[in-house]
């Protein structure tokens, strides 16, 4: 396959994880402006593991995804008990907090001569593990994905079981869940906790798409874009992040032939979209009817009985 | 002593620009309930176009200043039609998002008027520094203290003495109340937007002529700044964004005296964050803002 | 169901291929240095490639120049650019075409026989 085509690809794996992570929130009800921070502890974590402490890419992943899920926790706890705009700006505060101690953050071994590991404001660099074990672009993609498709199945799991129904539930009126004997705060938790592991996990693997990350990247753009997913996407299915992704990379590679003028055509395709259909593409409604489309049933066949007048058994 | 208070009063300096910034977040948040991500944008935008035109024509000082604040009214106008008008009372993270969008549309836009990293901009005064006994100020600070004040009391008179201000609290207290008084909720609200993007654009001109620079962050640095500030000082609270900006001023430069540069924004956060977390009303906000309270005056902006 | 299949693909993939490629590879070292061009925003940019190791020059190699911004990730992607083999051993040039000014990650992709990759961070901006 085409290296720049699997680098997009790649890329829009990795940076799915992100939107996901705000969308899980978002179902909730809570917008968080934060979930690049998740990501960034994710990123670093997992660099740590493989290309400081030489240990396997499964367990960085798991150490990545395991530190942004403890961290999310770790803020969620005084946190989300906040009205939506406090939270939301408690998270980029947070977000913005962790970017800067980042820029301060410094620990580097030395291997192979040369210093390795995060170093304040320059970043992490040669974090290159799929170099080391010969891992092509391609193999590395289809782990992206796989991961990715993994977190889709637990969407899916998610919107038909009674926790799914519960955050939605949530997301629409909290009063009125907490009446129906819906714990709230730790629902919201739990959400909160999932989705910084899922940030997290991102994270990881967008260190070792890249062999290189720094604070800049993790910065405030970021978290708004992984918002904007959701809602450019739509609200009413975990695709809906996807596409907005999708959407998003995929138009700012096509569009090369607006040169600087990308950011004009897309901020303004964005607004215009968002006036026409305030919940996304593929919003609850739209969801809704696809359902049913899919599994509508043949009506029932009328029985001698009821055509008789008699009584339906 | 005057080591601290020197650095308190450098703090206050500072911190009246944020007080600007502040005031027209709250303007704009306490009439519509919404946070404009495209407020320090709209502010680049006016003043990229006065420094092109300083640039390129050496306009004379005052010149830029006019333009500064027309070209953010404008692009403050484009962004309300755009992305608040449009959207119903609900639709709160909708019109978040759309402004996000509208913020990266503007910020491109002034770049590729002015494409360099950072431009000169004209000054106010000639830069020397004042001395109050053993105090040192600089007056282009103090100006800018100034006009914060004046801008304050404008503002107070306005809305306490006008009409038009009446109808803005109104919008404030109640918009759907409001409405029903007969009270043209949304041009109201078009207008208030016009006088918050005038008010950042002034600010913008006086931290920028005291700068003597413009750089490519000024739409980001604007917005950040101005929305610490007045949750610090309390959400969509008028005085609280003073107060707001006042009190971040003084612990950015606090901080950076007894840390350095990079914890100065550490700080900044840190102390949002605490605050937010033991007294999200802010400053002059309640303590604790309950749902009911927000829901009250068609306020669901998390939900559609 | 899809994702499980996928997921177990993957995972043999990826240990079928680890099991085979068990060395540690060259590790590669880069110099790169860009200069303007007579058109703004394009750069010509010399790189020279090393052996991290044993310092001898990597000639040969497939090399790829891209540049994306840190501060947003692929929003200003610039095409990869195939570079050409320079005079000297070692030694590689290409042409990249940035979309604005500021602070820039140019990554510098190997390809056979050597696989590597190298992030070099450079500023970029307009000749006063």
């Amino acid at each position: 396959m085409d290296d720049h085509l699997t680098g997009i690809l790649s890329n829009i794996g990795v940076i799915s994880f992100v939107a996901l992570s705000a969308y899980l929130l978002l179902l909730t009800g809570e917008i968080s402006f934060g979930q690049q921070a998740f990501f960034a502890i994710g990123a670093y974590t997992a660099g740590i593991v493989t290309a400081m402490w030489q240990l396997p890419f499964w367990l960085g992943l798991g150490a990545g995804a395991a530190a942004g899920g403890a961290a999310a926790l770790f803020v969620g706890l005084p946190t989300l008990r906040l009205h939506g705009l406090q939270f939301a700006i408690a998270t980029l505060a947070f977000a913005e907090a962790v970017r800067i101690l980042f820029e301060l953050f410094r620990y580097q071994v030395v291997r192979d001569g040369e210093p390795v590991g995060p170093n304040g404001i320059e970043g992490f660099r040669n974090i290159r593990y799929i170099f080391e074990h010969d891992v092509s672009a391609t193999q590395f993609m289809l782990i992206i994905y796989g991961l990715l498709g993994v977190t889709l199945f637990g969407f899916f799991l998610l919107e038909r079981s009674r926790l799914g129904v519960a955050f939605r539930m949530i997301g629409q009126d909290g009063l009125l869940a907490a009446a129906q004997g819906v714990p709230v705060f730790r629902v919201k938790l739990m959400a909160a906790c999932l989705a910084g592991a899922i940030a997290g996990l991102g994270g990881g693997l967008y260190a070792h798409l890249t062999t290189y990350v720094e604070p800049a990247i993790f910065d405030v753009m970021l978290g708004v874009h992984s918002l904007a997913y959701g809602l450019i996407g739509g609200l009413g299915t975990a695709f809906g992040p996807l596409l907005g992704v999708v959407i998003d990379i995929g138009l700012l590679e096509s569009t090369r032939w607006f040169a600087g003028y990308r950011m004009i055509v897309f901020g303004g395709l964005v607004a215009v979209l968002l006036i026409v259909r305030p919940r996304g593409l593929l919003d609850e409604r739209l969801v809704h009817r696809i359902r049913r489309l899919v599994s509508r049933r043949p009506p029932p066949a009328p029985t001698n009985a009821a055509v008789l007048g008699e009584e339906p058994s | 002593m005057i080591p601290f208070i020197q650095t308190t009063l450098d703090g206050l300096m500072v911190g009246s620009s944020y007080g600007l910034l502040a005031l027209g977040f709250a303007l704009i948040f306490g009439v519509m309930r919404r946070l404009n991500l495209s407020y320090g944008p709209s502010i680049m935008v006016g003043a990229y176009l006065g420094t092109l035109l300083y640039i390129q024509f050496g306009a004379p000082t005052y010149v830029v200043a006019i333009v500064a604040v027309a070209g953010s009214v404008m692009a403050g106008v484009y962004v309300e039609r755009l992305c608040f008008a449009p959207l119903g009372v609900g639709a709160g993270v909708a019109s978040m998002v759309s402004s996000f969008a509208i913020w990266m549309q503007l910020e491109q836009a002034s770049l590729l008027m002015l494409p360099r990293h950072s431009y000169p901009f004209p000054s106010l005064t000639s830069g020397e520094l004042l001395s109050v006994g053993p105090l040192v100020v600089r007056p282009d600070y103090l100006i800018m203290l100034a006009a914060m004040l004046a801008i304050t009391a404008a503002l107070h008179l306005l809305l306490y003495r006008t009409r038009f201000g009446l109808g803005l609290r109104a919008i404030i207290e109640n918009s759907v109340a409001a409405s029903l008084s007969g009270i043209d909720v949304r041009s109201t609200m078009l207008k208030a937007f016009a006088l918050a993007s005038a008010i950042g654009g002034v600010a913008g001109f006086l931290v920028l002529s005291a700068n003597q620079q413009v750089t490519a962050m000024l739409g980001m640095w604007a917005t950040l700044k101005g929305l610490i500030a007045m949750m610090i000082g309390g959400l969509g609270s008028i005085p609280g964004a003073i107060v707001g900006g006042l009190v971040l001023g003084v612990i950015e430069v606090h901080s950076q005296t007894l840390f350095g540069p990079q914890v100065r924004d550490l700080a900044a956060y840190g102390v949002l964050f605490v605050l937010l977390v033991l007294r999200p009303g802010g400053i002059f906000g309640t303590a604790a803002v309950s749902e009911s309270a927000a829901h009250r005056g068609g306020d669901r902006w998390t939900t559609t | 169901m899809i994702a499980a299949r996928a997921l177990l693909l993957s995972l043999f993939v990826v240990m079928v291929s680890s099991a085979s490629g068990w060395a540690a590879g060259v590790k590669a070292k880069a110099e790169v240095s860009c200069a303007a061009t007579a058109k703004p925003l394009e750069y010509d940019c010399a790189i020279k490639l090393s052996d991290a190791r044993s310092g001898a020059a990597l000639t040969g190699v497939e090399v790829t120049v891209g540049a994306d911004m840190p501060s947003m990730p692929m929003a200003h992607n610039v095409k990869p650019v195939k570079a050409t083999p320079g005079s000297e051993p070692g030694t590689y040039r290409a042409q990249i075409k940035l979309e604005m000014h500021g602070d820039w990650a140019v990554k510098v992709d190997l390809a056979g026989p050597v696989r590597d990759r190298i992030v070099k961070s450079m500023r970029f901006e307009p000749k006063p």
